[in-house]
């Protein structure tokens, strides 16, 4: 029940934060619904007990690509920089209260409509979601694609260089 | 080695020797004037197929094998392999091919000396030798057919090939129009067969092929019919042969007498169990060969050159084999094609020979500064050349007899086995068989005559040329003579093959044997009871009269009163003469009935329509697509968003049918 | 599962796809060896090398038996190998081409090399795929090593704005891509074609075919058909010519095959063929209508990569056995084609920017200049608009055909009716190089070159295999071989 409440409110939260990202017109502001929009999809994955990929989503989205993308901005000389003094916590309080609002409509829907997601179970997840497992499968049955895509990452990194090296050859 | 390897060889290496003829003398200009060479790659790229022939021809066991080289295409439920077939019937059509064919390569080598062409020469013959294998070895109609256009395209190179001249490359189009009017048939012929058995190669044609509808078979049988008259020279598709003495004398030798023109007959024998089940056009066969054997050797008789001579006795000896298909004797119009290759070979070369040495008193003429202008194919301006070329003389008066059927010789055998068998169909049911064994009596009367006329205006008599007492030809190199002994000699003895039914029951009828076996290929019409022993003599005897006869009247009118007898028949036949010098006006009938309507339709009526409507249509249907191709240009604005949209188009697109 | 086990079964799979291993581990190499030794001149002979030796590899094991690899990630021998190697003779012929060309222009750097043969694996990948998973990264490697050929002479503007646009795009339709395989994994719980295939013949809703639908957005966008072709004329044009025809050409073989194999072995037999015949229209009245107005040459030829990719897809929408098998023989007659095309443009480049800027009047009176190159362009030409007896015209009879016969009559008389306004542009080239006098102040007076032995041998080679595929059918026997109904079930089972 829990999860199902969890789930809804992430869910929602994810898809407002997209669509902030979409409609704010300022780089940074969209740059960081970003960031929320990608916390809340790794709160999805921690419904369904993949803490794994959770911490992943985190560590490389929300972390590493997140930064890149301000530094890319910030280093566009941007002409006007969000105000971040004037935060009106009366609007984020009403933010969040909205997106609870929301969470518990569409759950009502949804139980009406009998489309509520089964949870995850606990072993079902110590199978799949935990990192040993999923090790085992990366390693096995998807080895070769695994390999595939470190030559993809180091091509794109090759590329990567060979773009934007100063002296052009 | 196999033979299914060995036949490989035997088509390929002319195809061989055509390449390094014609590849190396295209880009190696040096090798163009290495005579010696290019003649010996052309004759032995001939003379050995020849001998793997003969060997396997003595190793043949009775059993048809077939040799597959590739698939060469297989759509559907068609599949067509290139595959050939060795026979009795392919196996015989290939020894002929090939050994009078490396006969008349060895005798080109002399014959063509000094021209330019040469390599160019030996290699169009070559080639034409792979066509005509591929057309004899062929085990389906498509593969016979390839060979089939082969040959009329290779004919058409030869019969041009002093292309400078206007008229010999007018001569060789109109072979080869003419050709593609009997191919158009060929082809429909092809297309019914496949429609009806669904497939095109021999056994399935003579076996499925016979429980087709008698409709079917009859239209079938017409048009292959058709596209043997004009393969093989009938009315109404033969005034391209006279014409096609244009080309070298080797040429009219091996293609239009020996090997090529003989194909339509080939085909039918091929396909004789179907032929038999269409007796309507049986019968259409055979008047249309008595037609043109009658027709042609009236021609011949009226004809001053020799080579055109030759020419309309070819086409009635074509009539003369078609005669016999068209009563049911295919092993006979074989037989036929295999003596006739003989000694009509023989006389071809001999004329080659004869032009030859006339070419040189031409020469001499004109280089002494005499100014006469004397052609070198006209009998009339010949005469006693039997003093001057007496190898040639004397294998041309073997063959001249040969053909006109003296007793003992070649022609003799298969020109009396087709009048026996017509008369045998006529004395049995077929009242065609009657009619035609009397047109067939008649014409080898006139064949007669006019083979010995050409043989004395040529050979007997006073020389006739200019300055005959100090200008005078000689006899012909022996790369040309010896050829020309061979085919003599085939001439003397190639009709033993075939000794007539009233000597030991027809045990030794060999050919009979080879090809109309119980094994054998080739069909023919069986009938009831046999024509008494002492008729049959009396067959020969008439038959052997007619000829004796016929040599005999022509030797005594012509070596008496020599040209001026021609006036005597002009005179005593009025009308009829100058029909027969005309030609019976075919050619101009041809040209007032359907070139010149066609010509004139196509000014005054098609060519307005083109202008107007269709290139007018061509021209809005270009306007619109190009209208069209501007304007929807500027859909590509280069604008990345606009491609991105175009994306998003397509994707509501593409979910939208496949979702509803 | 036993994990040493699992590593013996990994050592079987090298050795199955050793050309893959080939390939990749020489062009790791090649990235060190030309760290050290930069612009060497054994750079190019060892990707030329390593392809080759795929290829013989592959090549001999057309005639083998389907069969899987790497836990049923990828497909070995039959139709796997034949597209493997199309896409490796495709890269080593363009490799010996793209050496003088890089040399003309000055852009000789070693890293060109590997990206082509990364590139290469992720055709690879692509073309044997047996698995979404496969399928999307052989996807990606393939792209984003085009990005980066498209894109490397900075020098030139234009090269770096289609790289860039590429991107954009390609990354656009990426996700649609990787959007249409969650949706289809949702649907029926698997991402390998045979389990796709079982599930969803069970039971397939708007999910499943949902999926379907941004799946082919991925594909169809990847071989340019319309309205996803937009990036194609930019990107072609932009692009080295010598990598272009690469691109053309491999990469299409890649996608296309994988296309294909989703649609033979994945999809069930419904609804899709419509879609696809749609499709074809769209692209190949979109494609020939738009080159008629060309004047850039190699954007003419972009849009008629556009036009070819209609016509392989009305084989595809045929949904039979002979249109698949047909489609293949098609992609290889057009990678035939379009190397030699493009390889001749190659030489005949003189405005210095990749032929960007080069007009087709501008080449007017090459054909005399430059027989050697006026008549192998003709033999391209004539095949491309499909003339017998070169393999281009069996080829449109190997995709037409099956049309004809699923009863998609109206579809193939569209196709054979823009081809016949395809034969106006192509034959405009040969117009202008042979009709047309040279121009007074033509840059081509000025611009005298020779013809490298190695592209004249590899021009020489296309036109000779598009005479001997235009009068044999044995290629067409090959690859209808290995859609037989037997292969199916022995993958189902």
């Amino acid at each position: 029940m829990t999860a199902s409440i969890l789930f809804f409110v992430l869910a929602s939260v994810a898809i407002a934060a997209a669509l902030g990202m979409l409609i704010s017109r300022n780089p940074v502001n969209s740059a960081l619904w970003l960031i929320l929009n990608l916390f809340c999809v790794a709160g999805l994955y921690l419904t369904v007990n993949a803490e794994f990929i959770a911490v992943i989503q985190v560590l490389v989205y929300a972390g590493a690509i997140m930064v890149l993308f301000l530094f890319v901005i910030m280093l566009l000389n941007l002409s006007v920089l969000p105000d971040l003094k004037r935060i009106e916590w009366r609007r984020i309080i009403a933010f969040i209260m909205g997106m609870g609002l929301l969470a518990m409509l569409m759950f009502i829907v949804a139980n009406t409509l009998d489309m509520v997601p089964d949870p995850v179970t606990l072993q079902v997840a110590a199978e799949t979601g935990s990192a040993t497992s999923l090790a085992k499968v990366l390693f096995t049955q998807y080895a070769m694609p695994l390999e595939v895509i470190g030559i993809l990452l180091l091509a794109a990194t090759i590329g990567a260089v060979v773009i934007a090296k100063k002296k052009p050859v | 080695m196999q033979p299914e390897m060995l036949i490989k060889l035997v088509v390929l290496l002319p195809l061989i020797g055509a390449a390094i003829n014609g590849l190396g003398g295209l880009f190696v200009p040096a090798l163009r004037n290495k005579e010696g060479l290019i003649g010996m790659i052309g004759t032995i790229m001939v003379l050995l197929p020849f001998l793997i022939t003969v060997y396997l021809f003595i190793g043949f066991q009775g059993d048809a094998i077939i040799s597959n080289a590739f698939t060469w295409m297989a759509a559907g439920d068609l599949t067509i392999g290139f595959d050939y077939r060795i026979d009795e019937l392919s196996l015989l059509m290939t020894m002929i091919v090939t050994g009078v064919g490396s006969l008349i390569h060895l005798y080109s080598a002399g014959y063509m000396h000094g021209d330019d062409g040469y390599w160019r020469f030996f290699a169009y013959l070559n080639l034409f030798i792979f066509a005509m294998l591929n057309l004899v070895l062929g085990n389906n109609l498509v593969v016979l057919f390839l060979g089939w256009e082969g040959v009329g395209l290779c004919s058409y190179l030869l019969i041009g090939f002093w292309y400078k001249d206007r008229n010999n490359s007018k001569a060789a189009s109109k072979a080869f129009i003419m050709n593609r009017i009997g191919d158009f048939a060929f082809l429909l012929a092809m297309f019914i067969i496949f429609r009806e058995i669904g497939s095109l190669d021999f056994d399935a044609v003579l076996t499925d092929g016979l429980t087709m509808s008698q409709g079917s078979i009859t239209a079938t049988v017409l048009l292959l019919f058709i596209g043997a008259t004009g393969k093989s020279a009938q009315i109404p598709l033969f005034t391209w042969l006279p014409d096609a003495m244009a080309g070298p004398t080797p040429v009219s030798a091996l293609i239009h007498a020996a090997t090529m023109v003989t194909s339509g007959l080939y085909l039918l024998a091929r396909l004789s169990p179907l032929v038999l089940m269409a007796p309507g056009v049986m019968t259409v066969i055979a008047i249309v060969g008595a037609v043109t054997a009658l027709v042609a050797a009236t021609i011949a008789i009226t004809q001053n050159d020799i080579k055109k001579v030759l020419a309309y006795s070819t086409v009635s000896q074509l009539g003369y084999m078609f005669l016999a298909t068209g009563v049911g004797a295919f092993y006979v119009a074989i037989f036929h094609v295999m003596t006739h290759a003989f000694f009509k070979g023989c006389l071809f070369l001999g004329s080659g020979s004869v032009i030859h040495g006339m070419h040189e008193v031409e020469h001499e003429l004109e280089h002494d500064g005499h100014g006469h202008h004397l052609d070198p194919q006209d009998m009339r301006t010949m005469g006693g050349l039997k003093k001057f070329m007496p190898a040639t003389r004397m294998t041309f008066l073997i063959s001249t007899l040969a053909i006109a059927g003296i007793p003992g010789l070649a022609g003799f055998f298969s020109k009396d086995e087709i009048l026996f068998k017509a008369f045998e169909a006529g004395t049995h049911g077929i009242d065609v068989g009657l009619v035609v064994w009397v047109v067939g009596l008649i014409t080898a009367f006139l064949t007669a005559v006019y083979m010995t006329r050409a043989y004395v205006l040529t050979f007997e008599g006073e020389p006739r040329w200019p300055h005959a007492d100090k200008i005078t030809p000689h006899e012909s190199p022996w790369t040309m003579t010896v050829p020309l002994w061979v085919l003599a000699g085939m001439s003397v003895v190639g009709g033993y093959l075939g000794i007539p039914a009233v000597i030991a029951h027809g045990d030794l009828n060999w050919i009979h044997h080879w090809l109309a076996g119980e094994q054998g290929p080739v069909a023919e019409a069986a009938f009831e009871g046999h024509v008494a022993l002492a008729v049959e003599w009396g067959l020969i005897a008439l038959g052997s009269l007619i000829a004796i006869m016929g040599v005999w009247l022509g030797w005594r009118w012509y070596s008496k009163r020599g040209l001026s007898f021609d006036e005597k028949l002009a005179a005593r036949f009025g009308g009829l003469y100058k029909l027969w010098q005309g030609k019976y006006f075919f050619d101009e009938a041809y040209d007032k009935t359907i070139v010149r309507p066609l010509i004139g339709g196509s000014i005054h009526g098609l060519a307005p329509f083109d202008k107007y409507v269709i290139d007018g249509l061509v021209n809005f249907t270009g306007f619109f697509t190009r209208g069209a191709s501007f304007t929807l240009r500027y859909l590509q604005t280069g604008l990345v968003q606009s491609y991105a949209v175009a994306i998003v188009f397509g994707v509501v697109l593409l979910i939208w049918l496949m979702l509803f | 599962m036993d994990l040493s086990q699992a590593y013996s079964m990994m050592m079987t799979d090298l050795g199955a796809t050793l050309f893959l291993l080939i390939v990749a581990v020489s062009g790791l190499v090649l990235v060190v060896f030309d760290a050290f030794k930069p612009r060497h001149v054994a750079t190019p002979w060892i990707a030329g090398l390593a392809l080759s030796a795929g290829f013989v590899i592959e090549m001999m094991s057309i005639g083998a038996p389907e069969g899987l690899a790497w836990y049923d990630m990828m497909r070995t021998g039959g139709s796997a190998a034949f597209v493997n190697s199309l896409v490796l003779g495709s890269g080593a012929l363009s490799i010996i081409l793209t050496v003088p060309y890089l040399k003309k222009i000055g852009h000789n750097i070693g890293e060109v090399y590997a990206m082509i043969l990364f590139a290469t694996v992720g055709m690879l990948v692509l073309g044997a795929a047996n698995n979404l998973v496969t399928v999307f990264v052989g996807l990606e490697t393939m792209s984003i090593c085009l990005y980066i050929l498209t894109g490397f002479v900075r020098s030139e503007s234009g090269s770096t704005e289609s790289a860039l646009k590429y991107f954009l795009l390609g990354a656009f339709s990426t996700g649609f891509f990787l959007y249409g395989i969650a949706l289809i994994y949702g649907a029926t719980g698997s991402m390998e074609f045979g389990a796709i295939r079982i599930a969803a013949e069970q039971s397939a809703g708007v999910m499943f075919w949902g999926g379907v639908s941004l799946l082919l957005v991925g594909f169809l966008f990847k071989v340019s058909a319309a309205p996803f072709h937009m990036w194609t004329p930019d990107v072609y044009q932009g692009a080295p010519t010598t990598i272009t025809g690469f691109m053309s050409t491999a990469s299409k073989a890649a996608a296309f095959a994988a296309l294909v194999v989703v649609l033979w072995k994945a999809l069930p037999a419904e609804r899709w063929a419509d879609v696809l015949a749609v499709f074809a229209v769209i692209t190949m009245v979109i494609g020939n209508v738009i080159a008629l107005s060309q004047q850039n040459i190699k954007r003419m030829l972009a849009y008629s990569s556009i036009a070819h990719a209609g016509y392989v897809l009305v084989g595809l929408a045929s949904g039979s056995q002979a249109g698949y098998s047909g489609a293949l023989f098609y992609l290889m007659v057009y990678t035939i084609m379009n190397i030699g095309a493009f390889g001749v443009l190659a030489l005949l480049e003189w405005d210095g920017k990749e032929g960007s800027e080069q007009t087709l009047e501008s080449l007017a009176g090459v054909g005399y200049r430059k027989p050697f190159l006026g008549w192998t362009m003709a033999v391209f030409m004539f095949s491309l608009s499909g003339f017998p007896p070169l393999a281009g015209f069996l080829g449109k009879w190997a995709v037409f055909a099956p049309a004809i016969d699923a009863d998609l009559v109206w579809l193939a008389i569209i196709g054979v009716l823009t081809s016949a306004v395809s034969a106006y542009y192509y034959l405009r080239v040969l117009v202008v190089f042979f009709m047309k006098p040279e121009g007074e102040n033509s840059p081509m007076a000025e611009h005298s070159f020779d013809i490298p032995r190695s592209s004249a041998a590899v021009l020489i080679a296309c036109v000779v295999l598009l005479v001997v595929f235009g009068v044999t059918t044995f290629a067409l026997d090959v690859t209808s071989g290995f859609f037989a109904a037997d292969t199916v079930t022995q993958f189902l089972g």
